[in-house]
């Protein structure tokens, strides 16, 4: 309260002093332009890099999917809306969004669910929690080729080490990276398993942010356990969750590396995302009108996903 | 101290830092045409020592490069090979720019042949191409069509390098219309390797089998089971992305049937190519192949005893394996023997200094030159390119130590080129491989797979018959 008076009252004070001359010849340029000259000034760098390497291949990149183009020849050929059409009718296209459905919906509730369910016990105030900590946050940093070739090795149906433990276990692990569905369930556990430090961490800050008295207050008014965690936890990381989900969403939608060196997009197209297949389409059979249509249907897709994200948002979740 | 810096000192700093970055960007820009002494004055108009391919100078030796003496030429090189492959790649390198002082060769590293064709599309775009690159068999044919490779007989009179000693069919697959574009270096054909341990084991006579069908006999012997569970595997297929439809290329046409013709009419949906793929999906109903994303790690660590492989992996197999490794020809299919060639030739871009051409066209012959190809055979496994290295009483020397590295020298003849639906329809190799896994891996019908797999073809060939029309008329 106190510092708002004082800003208050430096305003009146600045505005109240009589301007020398040069000073009185900016002001008057001031009040004509307003304030953008300096808008411009500190905004154009970053707008620059923005238009140059993120609105320019945009509208690059809608203009391609009009084309048929082999990223070689010097001229493009004009086919309209011929890519979206075949990209509407191709049933290797159908799999390809199912596949992404899955992924996204596997990875980002298995990332959530179990990084909120290793925040509260990494909540705890135990003995070694920082080194469980440390352990739990580790994968986030490596590198997505270095763990993918790592977990190609774990998996190996013949010399791995889930299948050796699987047969002290008397039973046959199966060939999961090559297998038609056990592949993309082990893409997203191999995912879950790189990504969950990240969100472990974000809710753990978001646990110890949580005031002491609202639990107190809610003991004293008779909630368990559950309860607590029901009516004060739950809707005390709402915001965080929100954040969670949204930053989640988008990065499961742009994973590459794992699914490279983990499968290669297969077998055959088992584990084939929509950005896989843009890559594929573009980068090896080198159709970059395909590839374009189809990243602008990701686009849109996205865009509406954080559309709808942020107004659930609004609706859902309090901020308080 | 924090106060030393004021606003006019940061600007300063600044300035001077976008300074010196300028400075960097000009002298890189310089660096290349003092690279290149004779290139003053733009690459369209060629220096008369630049030149003397067409200057009708009859010199006994091939013509020097470069006016200066003590002046070298650069040339940069990207290639694909890496592990023991990409050390004798280097090897190769090394020893042209010790045997000589005019032209330093820079070999870059660029990952798979597809990266290599990727990086190269991108660098097309750029304007920042090598000088000379290494394209697989699937790959040359996009740039040639896109007429972005250099011809090359000129440059072959001029130094006097005799064509008609490359060995016929892999000279010819880089060659159109009687101009050479693509000059085979690492050139391999599929082999059959089999564990000469578990086939003494199993009393088998220590040769692949004669055919398929009497494969399929000894097969019973082979297979190991542990406990309900296979822990042996009497053969193995690879993935897509390991070039399966490399390796069935063979299969289709010992079967009748082939992928297309070279004009891309689409075949593999008729009955013979059907029927071998019928025959790759019994193998892995009945349980004695597994489809594996790593068949060589299978086969040297035994878990599988026999495979079809390129002979290029035949030095890294060797060396890794417990056991003794055989290799012998192909399986013949009911409608008997069948063979294809792959691997990867040498090209140089157009559109560059012709002295850079002329350096980088040195490479490219001592690369494949009589002593080399056979050092670079007898140390990968690929087949020598020259006739006359075939026949050199050093190599037969070699082969005599070595049978296995004869197999693929043997089978040469009776091979013959790829069909054009694998090689030339852009993604085709992935188009058939996918529809391969999903008899191999999904144990679908043949029947139903091949006819989809062909409409694809069918579908993304268009383009480059058109393309092709526009280029040879």
């Amino acid at each position: 309260m106190e510092r708002s008076i004082d800003v208050v009252e430096r305003e009146r004070m600045a505005k109240m002093a009589t301007p020398t001359t040069s000073n009185a010849l900016l002001l008057h340029l001031r009040r004509r332009l307003g304030d953008w000259p300096l808008f411009v000034l500190l905004v154009a760098p970053n707008l620059l890099l923005l238009a140059v390497f993120t609105y320019w291949p945009l509208v690059y990149n809608a203009y391609l999917s009009l084309m048929q183009w082999d990223l070689i020849s010097p001229s493009k050929l004009f086919v309209g809306l011929e890519n979206y059409r075949f990209l509407l009718e191709d049933s290797e296209f159908r799999e390809v969004s199912r596949n992404t459905v899955v992924f996204t919906v596997g990875t980002v509730g298995g990332t959530v669910v179990l990084g909120l369910l290793f925040a509260l016990l990494l909540d705890q105030p135990l003995r070694g929690i920082a080194l469980a900590r440390g352990v739990v946050f580790a994968p986030y940093v490596l590198s997505g080729a270095a763990v993918a070739v790592f977990w190609v090795n774990m998996l190996n149906p013949r010399f791995g080490v889930v299948a050796e433990v699987a047969s002290w276990l008397g039973t046959v692990s199966p060939d999961w990276l090559n297998h038609p569905r056990l592949a993309m369930v082990a893409v997203i556990l191999v995912y879950i398993w790189k990504n969950v430090g990240f969100t472990t961490i974000v809710y753990l800050a978001g646990l110890q942010r949580i005031p002491k008295e609202l639990y107190e207050a809610a003991t004293v008014d008779g909630a368990g356990m559950l309860e607590r965690f029901r009516f004060v936890t739950m809707p005390q990381l709402g915001p965080i969750t929100l954040f969670l989900v949204v930053v989640s969403t988008i990065s499961s939608f742009q994973a590459f590396d794992l699914i490279k060196v983990l499968t290669d997009g297969g077998p055959v197209n088992a584990t084939t995302t929509l950005l896989f297949y843009i890559w594929e389409q573009g980068f090896v059979a080198f159709n970059a009108g395909r590839a374009a249509a189809a990243a602008v249907v990701l686009f849109a897709l996205l865009a509406v996903i954080s559309l709808l994200q942020v107004r659930i948002g609004e609706r859902r979740v309090s901020y308080d | 101290m924090p106060q030393n810096l004021t606003r006019r000192r940061l600007l300063l700093a600044l300035g001077g830092l976008s300074g010196v970055a300028l400075l960097a960007a000009c002298g890189q820009q310089q660096a290349t045409p003092t690279s290149a002494p004779a290139m003053t004055g733009g690459g369209a108009a060629p220096s008369p020592t630049a030149a003397p391919a067409t200057s009708g100078m009859a010199t006994p030796t091939a013509p020097a490069v470069v006016k200066t003496p003590g002046s070298t030429v650069k040339v940069v090189y990207w290639g694909s090979f890496s592990g023991n492959l990409g050390e004798a790649e280097q090897g190769m390198v090394k020893r042209f720019n010790e045997s000589q002082n005019e032209v330093v060769v820079d070999y870059q590293y660029q990952g798979s042949y597809e990266e290599t064709a990727q990086k190269l599309t991108q660098a097309l775009a750029a304007g920042t191409t090598p000088d000379i690159v290494l394209l697989s068999d699937v790959w040359w044919f996009k740039f040639y069509l896109n007429d972005v490779l250099l011809p090359l007989n000129d440059l072959f009179a001029a130094n006097q390098i005799d064509t008609k000693d490359y060995v016929d069919p892999l000279i010819e697959e880089g060659t159109r219309k009687g101009v050479i574009y693509w000059v085979p270096f690492a050139r391999s054909t599929p082999l059959f390797y089999y564990n000469k341990q578990a086939w003494q084991e199993a009393g088998l006579p220590d040769r692949g089998p004669k055919t398929w069908e009497e494969f399929v006999e000894w097969v019973p012997k082979l297979v190991k089971q542990e406990g309900g569970k296979t822990v042996r595997y009497a053969f193995a297929h690879p993935s897509a992305a390991s070039y399966i439809a490399w390796l069935f290329q063979p299969v289709v046409w010992q079967w009748g049937g082939r992928y297309s013709d070279p004009d891309f009419t689409i075949r593999i949906q008729e009955a013979p190519a059907v029927e071998a793929g019928r025959f790759y999906l019994s193998t892995v109903r009945d349980g004695w192949a597994v489809p594996s994303k790593d068949i060589v790690a299978d086969f040297v660590n035994g878990a599988a005893v026999a495979m079809m492989a390129s002979t290029a992996s035949l030095r890294g197999i060797t060396k890794s394996a417990s056991f003794p490794v055989g290799t012998s020809f192909l399986p013949e299919g009911p409608k008997g023997f069948g063979c294809c060639t792959g691997g990867a030739g040498l090209a140089i871009l157009k559109n560059k200094p012709k002295e850079i051409q002329e350096a980088a066209f040195k490479y490219l012959a001592f690369a494949t030159s009589r002593e080399n190809t056979m050092w670079w055979s007898q140390n990968t496994g690929y087949m020598p390119v020259r006739k006359s290295a075939v026949q050199s009483s050093e190599m037969q020397q070699f082969y005599q130590q070595n049978p296995n590295f004869k197999t693929a020298v043997d089978q040469l003849p009776k091979t013959r080129q790829q069909d054009a639906a694998r090689v030339w329809i852009p993604n085709g190799d992935q188009i058939i491989g996918k529809g391969l896994e999903r008899v191999t891996v999904q144990l679908e019908d043949p029947g139903t797979v091949f006819a989809d797999v062909a409409k694809t073809l069918e579908r993304e060939a268009k383009p480059v018959v058109e393309q092709l029309k526009r280029r040879e008329g």
